[in-house]
């Protein structure tokens, strides 16, 4: 038997050793974050000439694929005639029912306070006295020892049950909604025409369950 | 001219050369199925944001729910990421000289957008639809992990078709009542497999696995 010469056993056992190493890094790919993937072996169809939603695009000044609507553009289904419907007032009045193509009944309310509780109740509370979580930390801010955070100002999410708010009527709340009002702001944006109303109609029945008492809690439960 | 000849401690190596030459092809393909897999290529992409923004501290300690800030999710196929106006509805006043927030205040006084980049992207020939899924019980959290819990998003699932497959074909295993699908800290297994049947049939559930439901 002959010997096998060092440096071949070396070589063999540094290659096994080396064949070890690929799989190792994959294995820590998969497992760990990084800003550096994806990585495209085959490009097949993957990048396409054509602009999906907010993708960016360079050939506009500001960059938006997706432009923004000239100002005073009307959408469709949506006209400022019916003020009703639109803002809320009628004959120069803040409206105090439902636009008449809505219906007052549990599912719009039901509707409302689910929009309520995803849109409102972060600074408004669940229940509507102001006691929502992003409100108790921005009080928390302002209140630091060494003075506001970062400059924080906050005036405290109004609770909806103030004298001042209970009594007003649902086109006013939807008005509130929409355009927001003094350090609150709007939400037109965000929900849409008929959510707004359906909250507004919620919050009038979140306003009487918590009026024990007065002829409000009769109204509310009519509009069950 | 001398003929090479191989060495005579060569033949020793012989069984060894014949068992890594074996092994060698299975090595091959298993490193690339392994290596070139959609998991281990975009496997947790998570590339840095151009605003420090966190959904641990929003969505997850301030409990802010998914659809205050992606508004169209339950609607459209595209799940937009708010504009800057919606930071705004707070950061006028909270934090509002924050140098964190200087990107946003920048957008908001000159009316361009943040550019954030985007973490989940499938390819181009491919149609995916959030409306469809988050409307019949399918949670963010089957598809997108505990975003909630994340200081800057990153990839949970590998977004193969592979990926999409093995729940269309298993939707048992993966739906909850549509009130919950916004829920993230809730797990899927809690409840029980009948449960998740009785589901399926009253809403009628039958993802398909159809080539043109996804290449249109
Ligand atoms: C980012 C926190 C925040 C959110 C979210 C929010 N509000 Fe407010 N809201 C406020 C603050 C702050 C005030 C007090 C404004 C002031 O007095 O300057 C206020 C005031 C109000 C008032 C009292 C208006 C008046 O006439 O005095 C109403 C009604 C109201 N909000 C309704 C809503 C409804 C409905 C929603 C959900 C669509 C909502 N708010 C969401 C912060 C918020
Ligand atoms: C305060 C606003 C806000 C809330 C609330 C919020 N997000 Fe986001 N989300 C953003 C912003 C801004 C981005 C883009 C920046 C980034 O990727 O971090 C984003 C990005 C994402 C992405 C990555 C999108 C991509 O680029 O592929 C996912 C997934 C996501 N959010 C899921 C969720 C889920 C699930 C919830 C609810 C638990 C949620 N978000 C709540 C603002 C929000
Ligand atoms: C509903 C209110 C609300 C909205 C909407 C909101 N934030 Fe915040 N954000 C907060 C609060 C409250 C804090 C402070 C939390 C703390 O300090 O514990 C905060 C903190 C931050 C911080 C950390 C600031 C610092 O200096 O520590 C950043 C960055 C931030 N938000 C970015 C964003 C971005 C980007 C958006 C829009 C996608 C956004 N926020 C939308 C309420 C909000
Ligand atoms: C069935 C899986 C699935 C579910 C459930 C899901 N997503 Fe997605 N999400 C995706 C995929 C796939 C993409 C990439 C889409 C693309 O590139 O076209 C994506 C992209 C996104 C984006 C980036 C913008 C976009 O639409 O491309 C955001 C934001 C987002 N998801 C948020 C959410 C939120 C919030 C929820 C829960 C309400 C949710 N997603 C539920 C699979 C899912
Ligand atoms: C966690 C489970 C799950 C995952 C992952 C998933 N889907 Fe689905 N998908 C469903 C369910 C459930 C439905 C609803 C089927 C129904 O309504 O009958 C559905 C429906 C769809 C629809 C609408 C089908 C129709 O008939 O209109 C499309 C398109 C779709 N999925 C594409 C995708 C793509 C693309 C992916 C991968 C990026 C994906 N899905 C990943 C569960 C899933
Ligand atoms: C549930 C949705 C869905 C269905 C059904 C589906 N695909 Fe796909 N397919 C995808 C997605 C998502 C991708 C892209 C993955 C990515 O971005 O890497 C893809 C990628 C592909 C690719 C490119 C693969 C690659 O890695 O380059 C081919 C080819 C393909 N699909 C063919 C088909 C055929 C053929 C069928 C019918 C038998 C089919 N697909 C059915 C979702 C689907």
């Amino acid at each position: 038997m002959f010997k096998i010469p060092r440096i071949i056993v070396y070589v063999l056992m540094i290659g096994g050793c080396i064949a070890l190493i690929p799989p190792l890094v994959f294995a820590r790919m998969r497992a760990t974050p990084s800003p550096n993937r994806p990585i495209h072996i085959f490009w097949d169809m993957d990048f396409q000439p054509k602009f999906k939603a907010q993708a960016p695009n360079p050939l506009f000044a500001d960059g938006r694929a997706m432009r923004p609507p000239v100002q005073g553009s009307v959408a469709r289904g949506e006209s400022y005639v019916d003020t009703h419907m639109f803002e809320g007032v009628v004959d120069g009045q803040w409206a105090t029912a439902l636009p008449t193509s809505m219906k007052l009944d549990q599912a719009t309310l039901e509707r409302g306070q689910q929009r309520f509780n995803i849109y409102c109740s972060a600074c408004h509370g669940y229940s509507g006295y102001g006691d929502g979580a992003v409100n108790q930390r921005a009080m928390e801010l302002v209140s630091n020892v060494n003075g506001p955070v970062n400059g924080t100002q906050w005036v405290a999410a109004k609770s909806l049950h103030d004298e001042t708010t209970r009594h007003q009527p649902m086109g006013q709340l939807f008005n509130t909604i929409t355009h927001g009002i003094r350090n609150m702001a709007g939400y037109g944006a965000q929900i849409s025409v008929t959510d707004r109303w359906a909250i507004a109609a919620y919050v009038k029945a979140l306003q009487f369950s918590q009026d024990a008492g007065s002829s409000g809690a009769k109204v509310a439960g009519a509009a069950n | 001219m001398s003929r090479f000849l191989f060495p005579r401690w060569s033949n020793a190596l012989l069984p060894f050369v014949l068992v890594v030459g074996a092994i060698a092809p299975l090595y091959m393909t298993l490193l690339v199925a392994y290596g070139f897999s959609p998991k281990t290529l975009d496997g947790q992409y998570q590339p840095e944001q151009p605003v420090p923004y966190s959904h641990a501290l929003h969505a997850g300690k301030l409990g802010l729910d998914c659809r205050y800030c992606h508004s169209t999710v339950e609607n459209a196929a595209h799940a937009a990421v708010p504009p800057t106006q919606t930071c705004m509805n707070c950061h006028t006043q909270i934090h509002k000289d924050s140098p964190k927030l200087e990107k946003v205040r920048e957008s908001y006084a000159t009316g361009m957008p943040i550019e954030w980049i985007k973490v989940h992207k499938l390819g181009d020939y491919a149609y995916f639809n959030h409306a469809a899924h988050v409307t019949r019980g399918v949670s963010c959290v089957e598809c997108h992990g505990r975003v909630d819990q994340m200081e800057v998003v990153h990839r949970a699932q590998p977004l193969a078709m592979g990926w999409c497959l093995d729940c269309h074909r298993n939707a048992v295993d993966h739906v909850r009542p549509p009130e919950e699908v916004f829920n993230l800290s809730k797990p899927t297994d809690s409840w029980t497999k009948d449960q998740r049947l009785e589901l399926i049939k009253r809403y009628d559930l039958h993802p398909n696995d159809n080539c043109s439901t996804c290449h249109r």
